[in-house]
Formats: C-alpha cells, structure tokens, sequence
C-alpha cells in the first residue's frame, strides 16, 4: 500500500510500512456513497459554489462555533485571504511561531507582511509572554499557531490583542474541533481551516474555510474568494479566485457527520501514548491542559536520539515522522531577513528532537501497543 | 407548439458521454488514497504540453492562478505594469494586481483582440510585460506583439483562458510568447468539475520556478527555497481533463462546425466575429455585435434560447479600475463592442437543428419587427 503525503516522491520510500500516517484508503472506503452524491451535482452541471458549498458552510460555522463560514481555496488561501481582508501594506508585521509549517510564512509574504517570529512554549505553540516584546508600531496581526491541534493559551493571547488593538487570525489548519476553555478553536478572530486530504476533516483535494464571527469581514471575504464580484458583472475589489469546490464541499459535508467520532478516536489513541510513552526516559510527552481539548491532527512528542528512534521505529514497520526538522527562520527562504541559529532555542531544540507517530481513527489498539514496544525497545 | 428550450450551458450532457470513464477515474483514485499532485497530475501535465506544442506544462488550481504565479515568477511585484486587454473577464487584471503591480490597458482591434498598432504606445518604464487575451478562443495576432514586446524586452504572457487549442500561423497557442495560462474552469472547453488551471511554457527556469511557487516554495519535504503559494491542480480534476484531453480535437472541430454555420447563417443580418488569416479559433464563444441588443436578447429568452453577455463592462470602468483615473472613452473601440455583443449558446453537444433555430429566430427578429 502506497502512503501519500503532500510530496509525491518521498512517500514512496515508506511504501511497505504496516502502521502508517495515511488513512485515506479506510476513511473513504465507502466512497460509493459519496459516488452517489457527485454524480447527482454533475448533472446538474452547478460546480461553483452553490448549495452544497453553501450547506456546508453553515454546518461548519455551528460546529466552531461562529456566525459564518466561507469555504475556501486551500488552508493557505484562508490565512492569506484574512490577511488581504486585513489591507496588509508593504512592510507591516505580523506576530507569528517559527515552528509551523511553511504556508503560515508563505501566506503573510503573500499578503505582503513580515513575519515577526516569537519561540514556542514546552506545548510547542507561541509564548505569548514573549509576543509583547515583539510588538511594534507596524504590528498588524497576531497569527498563533494551534500546532497539532492543541489550542495556544488563547486568553494571554486575547488579552494582548485587546490592549494593543490587533486583529487575531487563528491557523487552525490542524485544530478542526478543538476547544479552547470550551470555545470552539477558529472563533477567537479570522479561524483559519485546512481540509488536505491529510487533515482531521479531509476532502479529496485542497480545500479551506475561514471562520468569522463579523459580517463586515465576512462580506469582504466574500468578495476576495470569487474576483471581486458583487453579480456576474460587477468588480467591488481587485480579488482572487479561492473557492471551495462544489464537489469538494460534498465530500466534506459526507465527513461532518463522522467528525465527532473522527475526533474522539483520535483523542483516545494519543492518550493511551501519552500514558504508555510518558513514564520512558528518553521520551518528553509535551505538558497537557484541562483548559484545553486538543485533537490531535498529528501525535507530536520529544525524543532522544530521534534520527535513530525514527529508523528504528520506520525498520519495524511504524511510519514514524517528523513535523519538521527545520524551523522557519532557518529555512533557505528567510535568509533574506537575517536570522541565525540561536535566535529561538525552544523551536530550534523542538525541531531537533520532535517525532509524530501514527494516530488516526483506524490505529487499533494492537497497533498503538505495537508502536509502543517499539519505542519501549529502542530506549532499553 | 411549444419549442425545447437551448440552454446557454449543458454540463449535463457531456458527462453523460463521459460518466463511466469518469466514475471508473474517481474510484481508482479513492481507493489508491492519492489525491495531491502525483501520478495523475505528472500525466495530464505531461500530454497537456505536447498537446499545446510546449515544452512544459505545469497544473495549477485555477485560471487566475496560472496569471498570477506566472507573473510572481517573471519578478512583477508592486511599481511595476503589466499591460491587458480591457474586454477580459476581470481575473486578467485581477490577477496583475494581485502581484502588486498595476494592471494598464490597450485598446482592442475589431476582432476583440489586443490592437498591436496601439500597444507600443500603452508602454511606460514602468511596464514589465504583455497579456494579451485570446478573447472567445481566437488567437490575439501574436507577431506584431511580440515584436513590440521584444523591442522593449517586455514578457509577454498569454491568457488563453477561453482558448485551449486555437493556432496562431499553424502553431498551438500557449508557449508562442513567455508562457500561456490555461483554466479549466466547467465553462471551458476543456473543463474539469470544480476549478482547474495550467500554465505552459518552453523556459526551463520558469517552469522549475513555478514549480517551487505552487507548492510552498519547497525543493524537499523539509526545505523551503523562496516562500511559495499552495496552488495545485486536483488529481482526481487532473484525471478528468485527461479522459477530456483526448476527445478535444474532436470536440473543437463541432465547435468550428457550430461557429460555421452561425457565421454563414447571420452574416449580412448582424455583425458575425472577424476570422483573420493568421488565427484557427476554438470559439469558447460565439459573439456577434447586434443592435436592439436588449430586445432581441427577450425576444430570443421568450423562445426559450439563452444568451449571455461577456462582458457588460469593461473592467477599466470597474470600480476598482476607476480610482485609477479611468473614464468613458479611454478604450472606445471595446467600450463601442460592449454595447452591442451578444455571446449564442455553442457547445459540442448542441445540435444542427437546434443551431438552425437559433439562426431563425434571430433572422425573424430583424426581419418581422
């Protein structure tokens, strides 16, 4: 069985593993069903947006917990497009983590900001006593990101945006379903989701939604996602084209309903880790809050001589990952904004050291004990 | 006896011919769990440049797209000017603004197509480059622009949008200039279910360039080169324009033969498109200039055949365009041409008679009243 990843080439290495990060093949293994659907929406010939784009959109809204939903591109079109909704101009800031992938940096280049990087707690997500430092005249956003899908300390977080007046965009590109104090995770300011094939809530292809709870915003988003166009013939703004397909919004909506087992069946299998990993020296399982109820898009954990576990544990059979060895301010692409090594000790020891081990709905109990073992061997 | 009504569009009946294959495409691709780049999308960009006689195709999410990262790649950011057509759908100058250049304007000529004679005098030291649109399908005249465009070492990027498979002098359009971009939008004549794109080239450079652009700038899982977008096109819509890809010469010729007879059929009773000498469209659409625009437009809606308009304005007179300074004769021959043009419904699975009708209906109108 092939394992995809969102890089064609590399996922092919990994081919023969029997505990792997990839579920797609299990969770549409009722495919016909949602056959039945498409086919139905083809003939009716009606691929742009329209009432399924529109159905879904208002369950999602309900499930995060806000006024709105607006089906979108892809997770990186939804940052960027709550960034331009922000009128970012050249050379404004925007607060963010250098542990997060690079569609975090990339939207907010896009959009025309600079990143302004703020290192990561022990959870691996943004200290937000150290954003206040880092805020500036030309600040514009707050941007946390709820890594894996465990929620940022969205008070602190809040209470900084209020006193200095800055809009927060959420990437919740791994957070669909987390809660944050009971409050759904995307309704803090502009909730940024990703719907990859690889995410929690998947489509068959790239997908994103923007939440907002603000009609303005909304409005304008709007607008931004579908040229401009206020009727067929009319431009407001000079805009883009990110829309949600209609065939994808009936694959999402099929998943909805399956959402809340999705979730819980991955919550279970990350806390029997948490509890059989914890007590392994060599292992650092990150800190956990009652306040917050992560969901766990990928199971990330601290390990010892990881380049040597992640072998040891891939050679047994375990696709074993790493979500990612290089922090953002060291990538190729920052060079230009002169950062160095040393810049951000946590997200860099973070990078170092950080393994994701399979976690997704269809792991059996057998197969997380499994993986286990292997650890539990490799330490002894 | 009340007459079957012709729809502008008929998705429905082009998927009946290619529902077995489709669902067939779909299943494979679930099963196997591939659903970004990959496999599916290597191929259609593989058979999608030789078709398109370039060296090298590259499949992004949509039409707009395909402008935008071109452009991004070529370097035009903001202070910089890229030069189009104002009778475009608006995602041409969209996509120019979205790089933070400014979108300028020249005229058309009367076959809907950037005017070369009127180019050279729209550049600036500003301009970085060229888009003409092949508006309707019909390949804008690509020598004298080029020309012009050489002469100032302007890029000159292609919007073939509406025009997958017309030939400028023989040859495909789409690498002729820079690069070309494509949509696959599902009113395209070639077209995917949802939204689609790709853009061709015959530049190395480029195509490795956007090819960083369109997935995060990465050149492995862990490195990333430049900071990039996420603008892929769908496998699975990668599957469906390749089952489309091998009946579109087919499927173009239909369209040719419809074009044929509402030419011969309306010409002398309303203004039928120009067919220069160096241009073999693909007729995405069919426009004719009419007068007694809005009548004749009931008057065909009461016999159940649909018309649309693209585009009743021109995106100079936009909103957004105006606060550019622009105004009411500044491009008079496309802003004469929005007045009076008239897209008929034109598709491969229209029929003769229905064609025919079409043609009657519209003779009757300016004969009887």
């Amino acid at each position: 069985m092939e394992v995809l990843n969102f890089l064609p080439n590399q996922y092919r290495e990994t081919g023969a593993l029997e505990i792997n990060h990839n579920y797609l093949i299990e969770q549409f293994a009722d495919y016909p069903l949602i056959f039945k659907k498409i086919e139905k929406l083809i003939q009716v010939g009606d691929y742009t947006l329209g009432a399924e784009v529109n159905r879904f959109e208002s369950r999602f809204a309900e499930i995060v917990g806000t006024k709105f939903a607006l089906g979108v591109g892809s997770g990186t079109d939804a940052l960027f497009l709550s960034l331009r909704a922000l009128d970012l101009q050249p050379g404004d800031e925007v607060i963010t983590t250098p542990y997060t992938f690079y569609a975090t940096i990339g939207a907010i280049v896009t959009a025309g900001g600079r990143p302004v990087f703020v290192d990561v707690k022990e959870d691996y997500n943004i200290d937000p006593k150290k954003i206040e430092a880092a805020i500036t005249p030309k600040t514009k956003a707050i941007l946390p990101v709820h890594w894996s899908g465990n929620p940022c300390d969205m008070d602190e977080i809040t209470a900084l945006a209020e006193k200095y007046r800055l809009p927060i965009v959420e990437d919740s590109c791994h957070g669909i379903m987390a809660k944050y104090k009971g409050r759904g995770l995307g309704s803090f300011g502009f909730g940024c989701f990703s719907m990859h094939p690889l995410k929690n809530l998947n489509v068959w292809g790239d997908g994103g939604v923007i939440c907002t709870n603000d009609e303005g915003t909304y409005k304008k988003l709007s607008l931004l996602r579908n040229h401009g166009l206020i009727n067929r013939d009319q431009c407001e703004v000079w805009a883009y084209n990110s829309r949600l397909d209609t065939l994808q919004a009936i694959v999402a909506n099929h998943l909805l309903d399956k959402i809340a087992h999705i979730t819980d069946a991955r919550i279970e299998n990350a806390q029997y880790y948490d509890q059989a990993l914890g007590s392994i020296s060599g292992i650092k399982v990150p800190p956990r809050s009652p306040d917050k109820k992560a969901v766990y898009h990928i199971y990330v954990i601290q390990a010892e001589r990881r380049n040597e576990l992640q072998d040891h544990l891939v050679k047994s059979g375990v696709d074993a990952k790493v979500h990612y060895p290089i922090p953002m301010h060291l990538q190729p692409a920052a060079k230009p904004w002169g950062y160095k090594v040393g810049d951000f000790p946590r997200a860099e020891s973070i990078c170092n050291s950080v393994i994701s081990l399979p976690v997704h709905e269809f792991i059996t109990p057998e197969q997380r004990t499994f993986v286990v073992e292997r650890v539990k061997e490799f330490y002894s | 006896m009340r007459q079957e009504s012709i729809p502008f569009v008929n998705l429905g009946i082009q998927f009946e011919r290619f529902q077995n294959e489709i669902i067939e495409k779909f299943k494979q691709i679930s099963s196997a769990g591939h659903y970004i780049l990959g496999a599916e999308v290597e191929a259609f960009e593989h058979e999608f440049a030789e078709y398109c006689q370039a060296k090298f195709a590259l499949g992004v999410a949509n039409g707009a797209d395909a402008l935008f990262l071109v452009m991004k790649a070529l370097g035009v950011g903001a202070g910089d000017e890229v030069i189009t057509a104002p009778n475009s759908f608006l995602a041409s100058a969209g996509a120019i603004v979205a790089t933070g250049a400014r979108a300028t304007f020249c005229d058309v000529a009367e076959d809907y197509n950037l005017d070369p004679e009127k180019l050279a005098a729209a550049i600036t030291p500003k301009t970085k480059g060229v888009m003409p649109v092949h508006l309707t399908g019909l390949p804008a005249d690509m020598g004298p622009i080029l020309e012009v465009a050489n002469k100032h070492g302007l890029f000159v990027l292609e919007d073939c949008a509406q025009a997958v498979g017309a030939r400028y002098k023989g040859k495909r359009i789409g690498a002729i200039g820079t690069a070309g971009a494509f949509s696959l939008h599902p009113l395209k004549n070639l077209h995917v279910h949802g939204d689609g794109g790709a853009i061709t080239t015959n530049d190395e450079k480029l195509y490795q360039k956007l090819k960083l652009l369109r997935n995060h700038g990465l050149k492995n899982r862990d490195e990333c080169e430049i900071w990039g977008y996420n603008s892929r096109l769908d496998a699975i819509q990668a599957a469906i324009a390749r089952i489309k890809l091998r009946h579109l010469d087919e499927m173009t010729t239909r369209y040719q033969t419809i074009a044929d007879n509402y030419w011969r059929g309306l010409k002398g009773v309303v203004r039928v498109p120009d067919r220069p000498d160096f241009a073999e469209g693909v007729y995405h659409n069919f426009v004719i200039q009419v007068e007694r625009r809005p009548q004749l437009q009931e008057y065909l809606s009461s016999k159940g055949i649909e018309t649309k308009i693209h585009y009743p304005i021109p995106i100079h007179l936009q909103q957004p365009a105006r606060k550019w300074g622009h105004q009411e004769g500044d491009f008079p021959v496309a802003e004469r041409q929005v007045t009076k043009i008239l897209s008929l419904p034109i598709y491969p699975e229209l029929t003769d008679e229905q064609v025919s009708r079409v043609i009657s209906e519209i003779r009757f109108f300016y004969e009887a009243t």
